[in-house]
């Protein structure tokens, strides 16, 4: 009933034509109350707009990368004895950070974004189930 | 649209051979590895045989000239789409005006011929049935030759809304064949095998056997303990097939392999099987290899694993495509 109550709220001042985002004045405020506290990052979000203040988390949360298929996860394509992303290591968006070998194919666990792999999930040459956790994949900011 | 960028020679256009012409004195050619090249077809959705491009020299380059589907077998060569790295047995998708660059062969695996498949094959005329060059001939593939810098080849269609980037497992470690660590390859006992000394018979089967430099598509000229006959032999021409291993007066024998003419007169100490040819395709120079004797029925049961890891390629490509293009 809260929410209704807003958005008649909002709708009476859309019809009284008054502004509906945060005026540059509105925003200097909340960015000097802000200097006042401990608060690293502030994000405000309005039917109309989001305003960020501060830097954003420097970690977002990491992604966990699961198996499409029913398979053998394989860390390096099998002519390569080196992991296609060691732990760490920047990956760009797209490329394969693992395999999944299912008879003769192999299919590859693609970077969702550019990262790096933070934690394996599965054991090497591990036969694993449909969206079985792989990798977990920590996005760079 | 792919236009060659380098002048590394002995890069050719093949199927999988001119087959039933040796009547005529025709020789096979075709890809010497012809499992890479199959497998690279069915990747891409492609007839089995559809012309590719093998390439034994490297580096090598070529320019998509248009958006362009493609498989890379054989060789694991550090491949790279502009500067983006290429996983080896893969399907890629390649936009116009990228560069193709193969690297020098590397890994434990290594393997001395890389396979290029294009969607819907290498477009080039047929001749006697084959799309192969016939070098010695000077026909078939592109314009009967060698492709040489500035050559434009067209492919069968752009593979638009075929999935790719997915791979395969290569052959070499889904059916690995190797004797005391050492790669093999099995061999029939020929004709005239048993005309040669008992102690070169075992030291054939037994001992290691060196690729020369003098090996290419034509034969393999090895080195190893020379071959005895117990009493010289002459013989008169002869019809021969790729993997005859002929035994000339050096005692050092010599592979015939996809180029190798339809005839020969040296005595014939072995063959080796069919389904093996690809194993020696890839042995590169200066590598050892090992023989292993076998029977005709073994033979037969190799040819039919070749063919069964071929048709499960095709179905998982097929259950893998279908999914992908339902979704």
């Amino acid at each position: 009933m809260a929410g209704e109550g807003r958005t008649d709220g909002v709708a009476a001042l859309q019809r009284a034509g008054r502004p509906v985002k945060k005026t540059d004045a509105q925003r200097e405020d909340i960015a000097r109350w802000l200097a006042g506290t401990d608060i690293g990052y502030f994000e405000l979000r309005t039917p109309f707009e989001t305003l960020r203040f501060g830097a954003p988390q420097a970690h977002p949360a990491p992604t966990t990368l699961r198996a499409a298929s029913v398979g053998v996860f394989r860390r390096a394509h099998p002519l390569h004895a080196a992991a296609l992303a060691p732990i760490g290591e920047p990956v760009p968006a797209g490329q394969a950070v693992g395999v999944l070998q299912i008879g003769p194919l192999l299919l590859p666990v693609l970077a969702p974004v550019a990262g790096r792999v933070a934690r394996w999930l599965a054991d090497d040459g591990a036969a694993v189930g449909f969206g079985a956790a792989l990798i977990e994949f920590q996005e760079t900011t | 649209m792919i236009e060659i960028l380098s002048n590394a020679a002995l890069a050719t256009v093949q199927d999988l051979g001119r087959n039933g012409s040796l009547r005529w004195g025709v020789g096979t050619s075709g890809a010497m590895d012809d499992l890479a090249l199959a497998a690279g077809n069915l990747m891409l959705g492609n007839p089995v045989g559809a012309a590719g491009i093998e390439i034994p020299v490297f580096p090598f380059k070529l320019r998509f000239g248009a958006d362009c589907a493609f498989a890379l077998t054989g060789a694991d060569c550090d491949a790279r789409l502009d500067e983006r790295p290429l996983l080896p047995w893969w399907t890629h998708r390649a936009r116009a005006g990228e560069v193709l660059a193969l690297g020098v062969p590397k890994g434990p695996m290594r393997a001395s011929r890389a396979l290029l498949c294009l969607s819907g094959g290498v477009d080039v005329p047929e001749v006697l049935g084959s799309r192969s060059t016939q070098l010695r001939g000077a026909f078939g593939g592109f314009e009967g030759r060698a492709l040489k810098r500035g050559d434009v080849l067209r492919c069968g269609h752009d593979g638009h809304g075929r999935p790719t980037g997915f791979g395969l497992v290569p052959p070499a470690l889904a059916m690995p064949l190797q004797r005391d660590g050492i790669a093999a390859v099995r061999v029939l006992p020929a004709a005239e095998y048993l005309a040669f000394e008992p102690a070169s018979r075992e030291a054939f089967w037994n001992r290691d056997w060196k690729i020369t430099a003098q090996s290419d598509r034509y034969g393999y000229r090895l080195d190893g303990e020379a071959l005895r006959p117990i009493a010289p032999m002459e013989l008169l021409s002869h019809g021969i097939v790729p993997g005859v291993i002929q035994v000339p007066h050096s005692g050092q024998p010599i592979v015939q392999m996809r180029d190798a003419q339809p005839s020969g007169g040296y005595p014939k100490f072995g063959t080796v099987i069919e389904a093996d040819l690809w194993r020696l395709g890839q042995a590169p120079i200066g590598s050892r290899i090992r023989f292993i004797e076998t029977t005709w029925a073994q033979a037969v049961a190799a040819r039919d694993e070749a063919r069964q890891w071929l048709a499960k390629v095709e179905r998982m490509v097929s259950l893998h495509c279908s999914a992908r293009g339902a979704r």
